[in-house]
């Protein structure tokens, strides 16, 4: 495993040293957070304290060196942050990099905002994707730089405001890196590099799949209430999760985006719930087709399954007037290349960039480009669940607001299987 | 189904004798073992066991530095070849039960894998990888269990045993032809040629697992990563955190090695 430490604890004094006089000098570049009170350790708090969750926050221990600690953690559920707890405070090598008393542990749906206001600089979030719009929005108001998982939104006003958020955080100079590591991979980093610098010729269409067996599932209890079965099984709730196509999909879906530099104009897709029928698993499809219409009239088909005992594949593929690229480390045209060097792991890489840029006072922002990734899987979604044709401006605009209207471990019906041909456009 | 054969007759001198009875365990000892293919109830999978014969081998001894140990082993059945993902999609993805809910039963499966456990290496017709050595024992557990014959991961003494099948350890263009090294992914199973015993792949292609001679687990045999020196029956794999650097979950996947994309395993049985 790559274990290289981020910048030293010298490095980091002088860096803020320099960032201290660019304060002084100018444009607010700094935000408030990280180093502003003069401590050189960054504090992290966690915002959903699952295997994700506590799998960010140990990327971020090891990604950010002696100058990190996590001090605050975050869940609707005690069990959840318990697990956490001991899994960070269990490690030997974690010691002096966790300091997490009693009360700085906040459970409940508004355990965000107690994390958030507890004297953190960083926030990770890492709850399931419905609750992130709030998340993020409370957090950059609160002058904190932020790690999210993707997705990062399930739909368009929750898209609309990460992309509000985000330009906030511009403002106030705050990084926020979004958890598609694919963005951080040596390997696509270089691939995508070359296609945009004209490897391929113009891109003129592409694929790119997610296509696997089922996954997790935790089997209702009988002393839950519908919210906590739907929030332990996040995965099989739009409202939660986005569906499949939002949740997972849109690691592949990202990837076309940044190949292609742009967002698409329009989908027409379909999909459905052919084999994963049981209650157990919401009211979720199990597979989708979208054709997305890129500008230029470049299509590109993106595919989607969790069925089990099919063929699977997860990839990206893009086609130019001059060759085609898997995106991920090779390309084939009349000079064709293959990455081969060292691809240092990106699940720590994605926080050692974020830490890097807070630190050199140049914090990254990667909140619009993520927004409009979600919002391409979401228009996908919307299209295959309608039977429709969604445009871009139609997806951006949407009013379905799938957030429940009271958060509470209380009686929540499931919204039923969406019926293309049927089911409105909102 | 040569030993399907062989137990009707068994079975049959039995019930003369003594009515209905179970297979004497001496008559399956004494009896030389022959190469039979195990069906996966529920499934249209079957897989080809070998048999091997008793014999000896000499191993390091783990309780003394540099001192040898002579071990005996067999005779036993060994899967031809490494197990492939048509059998173990059955067991991960339980296609042997009926579609519907989350299925429950007696033996431990894993959870689902996040993502391509192939790596998109191939599928069907190619060996398991990433899968983790608790993957592989309750994969035996299982198979044992839905089949009624006893399966289990080798020791290392038993695999190594067989891997050599009384041969010297091939080198050169012996090893290319019955060893898939240094390539860029796994091959089919049984692309390659036998060893003497009918076994494909010992060497190469997967890494296997195995139970060490202090019972802790190991992969032997190197893989198609491997350089072809690093290809022999003595070769071993010990795992490290470097098998789940790619793992974003913590706690990491008792089932699944994120970057495990060399190690399989194939399954013997004895009795």
């Amino acid at each position: 495993m790559d274990k290289q430490n981020g910048i030293s604890r010298r490095d980091f004094l002088k860096t803020s040293a320099a960032a201290a006089v660019l304060v002084g000098a100018g444009p607010m570049l700094i935000g408030q957070g990280a180093h502003a009170a003069g401590s050189d350790v960054i504090r992290v708090g966690v915002i959903g304290c699952g295997g994700r969750g506590t799998g960010a926050a140990n990327d971020c221990l090891a990604a950010g060196g002696d100058g990190i600690k996590i001090v605050a953690l975050g869940d609707l559920f005690q069990d959840r942050l318990d697990g956490c707890l001991n899994n960070l405070t269990g490690k030997e090598e974690l010691k002096g990099k966790v300091d997490i008393p009693k009360d700085r542990c906040f459970v409940g749906f508004d355990a965000y905002r107690k994390v958030i206001n507890c004297g953190v600089d960083l926030v990770i979030l890492a709850s399931p994707p419905g609750f992130r719009p709030s998340h993020f929005k409370a957090a950059i108001e609160a002058g904190k730089h932020v790690f999210m998982e993707k997705p990062v939104a399930v739909d368009a006003p929750g898209v609309r405001t990460v992309m509000a958020a985000g330009e906030l955080a511009t403002q106030k100079g705050l990084g926020v890196v979004a958890g598609t590591q694919r963005r951080h991979q040596k390997s696509y980093i270089e691939t995508i590099n070359r296609i945009h610098d004209g490897a391929i010729g113009d891109i003129t269409g592409g694929q790119c799949y997610w296509n696997q067996g089922g996954l997790w599932n935790h089997g209702r209890k009988p002393e839950w209430t519908d919210m906590e079965w739907q929030v332990r099984n996040w995965l099989y709730f739009t409202w939660l999760s986005g569906d499949h196509i939002c949740e997972q999909h849109v690691h592949n879906i990202d990837v076309i985006n940044w190949a292609i530099g742009k967002h698409p104009e329009k989908a027409v897709g379909m999909g459905g719930r052919q084999v994963r029928t049981d209650p157990a698993y919401g009211h979720i499809f199990d597979h989708f087709a979208i054709d997305f219409t890129y500008p230029g009239d470049v299509h590109v088909m993106s595919m989607c399954r969790q069925i089990d005992g099919c063929a699977n594949n997860v990839s990206e593929h893009v086609v130019g007037s001059k060759g085609s690229s898997n995106c991920s480390n090779s390309i084939t045209c009349d000079t064709p290349w293959k990455f081969d060097g060292d691809n240092p792991g990106a699940y720590q890489q994605e926080h050692k960039d974020l830490i890097d840029s807070i630190r050199a006072g140049s914090p990254l922002n990667e909140a619009q480009r993520i927004a409009e990734s979600c919002l391409t899987a979401i228009m996908g979604r919307m299209s295959a669940y309608t039977g429709q044709e969604i445009t871009w401006e139609q997806a951006l605009n949407s009013k379905e607001d799938l957030m429940p209207t009271k958060l509470e471990l209380g009686p929540l019906p499931v919204p039923p299987v969406a019926i293309p041909g049927r089911t409105p456009f909102v | 189904m040569r030993l399907a054969t062989h137990l009707t007759c068994a079975l049959a001198a039995c019930a003369v004798i003594a009515g209905a009875c179970a297979i004497p365990a001496a008559a399956a000892e004494t009896a030389p073992p022959a190469a039979y293919t195990e069906s996966i109830p529920g499934s249209v999978v079957t897989f080809d066991m070998v048999p091997v014969p008793a014999g000896e081998i000499t191993m390091p001894d783990p309780a003394k530095k540099g001192a040898t140990k002579k071990i005996k082993v067999g005779p036993f059945w060994m899967s031809k070849t490494e197990i492939p993902w048509d059998a173990y999609d059955i067991f991960v993805f339980r296609l042997d039960e009926p579609q519907g809910a989350p299925g429950k039963d007696a033996t431990t499966r894993p959870s689902k894998p996040y993502g391509e456990a192939d790596r998109g290496y191939g599928r069907k017709g190619y060996p398991v990888i990433n899968e983790s050595y608790l993957g592989a024992q309750a994969f035996c557990k299982w198979l044992s269990a839905k089949t009624g014959h006893t399966y289990r991961l080798p020791t290392e003494a038993e695999w190594q045993y067989a891997c050599e099948a009384g041969q010297p350890a091939p080198t050169g263009d012996k090893l290319k032809e019955c060893a898939v090294t240094f390539a860029d992914k796994t091959s089919p199973c049984a692309s390659k040629s036998p060893n003497a015993w009918g076994l494909y792949d010992m060497l190469g292609n997967v890494a296997e697992w195995c139970t060490d001679l202090k019972g802790k687990p190991v992969a032997c045999g190197g893989s198609w990563e491997d350089k072809p020196e690093k290809v022999k029956p003595t070769a071993r794999k010990y795992q490290t955190e470097d098998w789940q650097a790619n793992d974003p979950q913590d706690p990491k996947s008792k089932w699944w090695l994120s970057d495990g994309q060399f190690v399989g395993f194939r399954v013997i049985r004895v009795k």
